[in-house]
């Protein structure tokens, strides 16, 4: 039976060996560690929130991303096909403007032709005349210098007017 | 990679150490320890195995360390005693081992005071019929092997506290706080909040580590065959009784209003149960001790029964060794093996104890602190 009598002694012992033993601990081990182990485990869940909400941010940025890069492919698509079309236009336009310049020329220069050529006409029609005349002086030159020939000629010629 | 290595490496702390304590622990020299038991009836060869295992799980003033050479050496602890208003303080030693007396005081040899100091006539034998009641306060070797306890506990968990302190908090922890750890996290989601409830936990956290610790811890001690192990300190009634006294008071220091409305004047029961005669009342006071008691009860029967088991394989050996020198040298092997797997058993059981009394604790704080009455 004496094992279950409660002692006095070991019973006043152990409450003050036990107290102190709480207050110390409690002092000087439960309450740093228990901080620690608190701040310890708020880290971890922020840390974890924050991966997790990085990880959405992430994925959305991937969207916002392959959206962007869609947007800028059919921009790019649409200023390929303008471009061509442009430069279409303008090899047209510039092809029109050089056959209507090359009419233009032609046009400039058949009429500056038939200038030319009409002036070479009257310049050789003059020259012509003058080169007629010249060869009619000549001509009548040479033919007046004759006189015995001439005074025939007149002669016959007042021969015939007296006949008649 | 390196998440792998430090998990590996925790392991392999734990392991470790876990092996150490096991090779401390399990060593079955509890064989000498009984030994030394076997030493007051030298005489007749007859081994008195009831004898060795009572006095074993009592307290006593001596602490035994060994014998050499039929001479045994032990620690003669402080003898404090209040007799009559007066102070007598002495060394054991002067008792001689239980055989002399000193200024009228004596071992009682039987009784409900066995082992512990009485009163004595002039012949230094007889109890003295007409004797005040003595107040012991002697160190006893409980007593002391309460006070290393505490010192040790005191000591590793400041230094784990200080390490907290000083560390950065995100690191992985090394050492000493790697081994406590996990315990520590242990008592917080597995008792604490699992029994109390994630908003109230906190304040009675100091006590459940506490208690957890010091009965996990003596209770390991007790399981050391040599000083300073080896004294039944948790399966000691005083100690217990302490402990259930410590969680009795806790829960009703911080019992709140819903608690003791449902103690005195449970809501939602008919009004006959609580007056005229307060049948409801009565039970749930009634309650309010009955759980400390089991408490109490639980971790005494368990620690001791465990202690007895070892102590009787112990004497086994001894008891058939009297009967024939060689039926005690055959029988010792197979004794052995089983005191190592009731070592294990012990170290199991150690660590269970203290789960439960913790667990059962944190339920009675748990039941201390509702939510709000119903």
């Amino acid at each position: 039976m004496e094992l279950l009598m409660p002692g006095l002694g070991l019973v006043f012992w152990m409450t003050v060996a036990f107290g102190v033993v709480l207050y110390i601990l409690k002092k000087y081990a439960w309450k740093p560690i228990l901080n620690v182990l608190d701040a310890r485990e708020k880290h971890l869940a922020k840390s974890f929130s924050d991966a997790k909400r990085i990880e959405h941010e992430v994925t959305q940025l991937a969207a916002m991303k392959s959206e962007k890069i869609a947007e800028a492919e059919k921009i790019y698509e649409e200023i390929t096909v303008k471009a061509e079309r442009d430069a279409e236009k303008i090899i047209a336009d510039a092809r029109e403007k050089a056959e209507q310049e090359a009419h233009e020329i032609s046009e400039k220069t058949d009429k500056m032709m038939q200038q030319f050529k009409e002036e070479a006409f009257r310049k050789v029609k003059g020259q012509i005349s003058d080169l007629s005349i010249e060869i009619a002086e000549k001509v009548l030159l040479e033919e007046l210098s004759d006189r015995d020939r001439n005074s025939r000629y007149v002669s016959s010629l007042l021969e015939k007017i007296a006949v008649n | 990679m390196q998440a792998l290595r430090d998990i590996s490496g925790r392991a392999g702390t734990l392991l470790t150490a876990m092996v150490f304590v096991l090779l401390l622990t399990a060593f079955p020299a509890t064989a000498a320890d009984a030994g030394y038991k076997a030493k007051p009836e030298p005489s007749s060869g007859d081994f008195d195995a009831r004898k060795v295992i009572v006095d074993h799980v009592l307290d006593s003033y001596y602490w035994h360390l060994f014998d050499i050479a039929d001479r045994s050496y032990s620690i003669h602890l402080p003898v404090i005693l209040i007799y009559e208003g007066r102070f007598y303080v002495f060394l054991s030693s002067r008792f001689d081992h239980g055989k002399a007396d000193y200024k009228g005081f004596a071992v009682a040899k039987e009784g409900s005071r066995k082992g512990r100091a009485i009163r004595v006539l002039a012949d230094g034998r007889t109890p003295d019929p007409d004797a005040a009641t003595i107040y012991d306060f002697s160190i006893t070797r409980n007593v002391l092997s309460i006070f290393i306890a505490s010192g040790l506990l005191c000591l590793l968990f400041i230094k784990v506290g200080k390490s907290y302190r000083d560390a950065d908090i995100y690191a992985t922890p090394k050492g000493l706080p790697l081994f406590f750890e996990p315990l520590i996290t242990f008592v917080r989601d597995q008792i604490a909040i699992l029994a109390i409830g994630p908003e109230k936990y906190h304040r009675f956290m100091p006590y459940l580590l506490t208690a957890f610790f010091f009965i996990f811890f003596n209770n390991l001690l007790g399981l050391l065959p040599i000083f300073p192990g080896g004294s039944n300190v948790t399966g000691n009634i005083s100690v217990t009784f302490v402990l259930a006294m410590f969680t009795f008071f806790t829960a009703h220091w911080y019992a709140n209003k819903t608690y003791w409305k449902h103690m005195f004047n449970m809501p939602g029961v008919p009004l006959f149960l609580k007056f005229p005669i307060p049948i409801l009342p009565v039970i749930e006071i009634a309650g309010a001790f009955i759980k400390p008691f089991t408490l109490m009860i639980r971790l005494f029967a368990n620690m001791t029964a465990g202690h007895m088991v070892i102590l009787s394989l112990t004497s086994l050996i001894f008891v058939l060794g009297s009967v024939s020198v060689f039926l005690g040298y055959s029988i010792s092997p197979i004794t052995v093996l089983f005191l190592v797997f009731i070592n294990f058993l012990k170290i199991l059981v150690s660590f269970l104890q203290a789960y439960i009394f913790t667990l059962f604790s944190a339920f009675f704080f748990g039941m201390a602190v509702p939510k709000d009455s119903h």
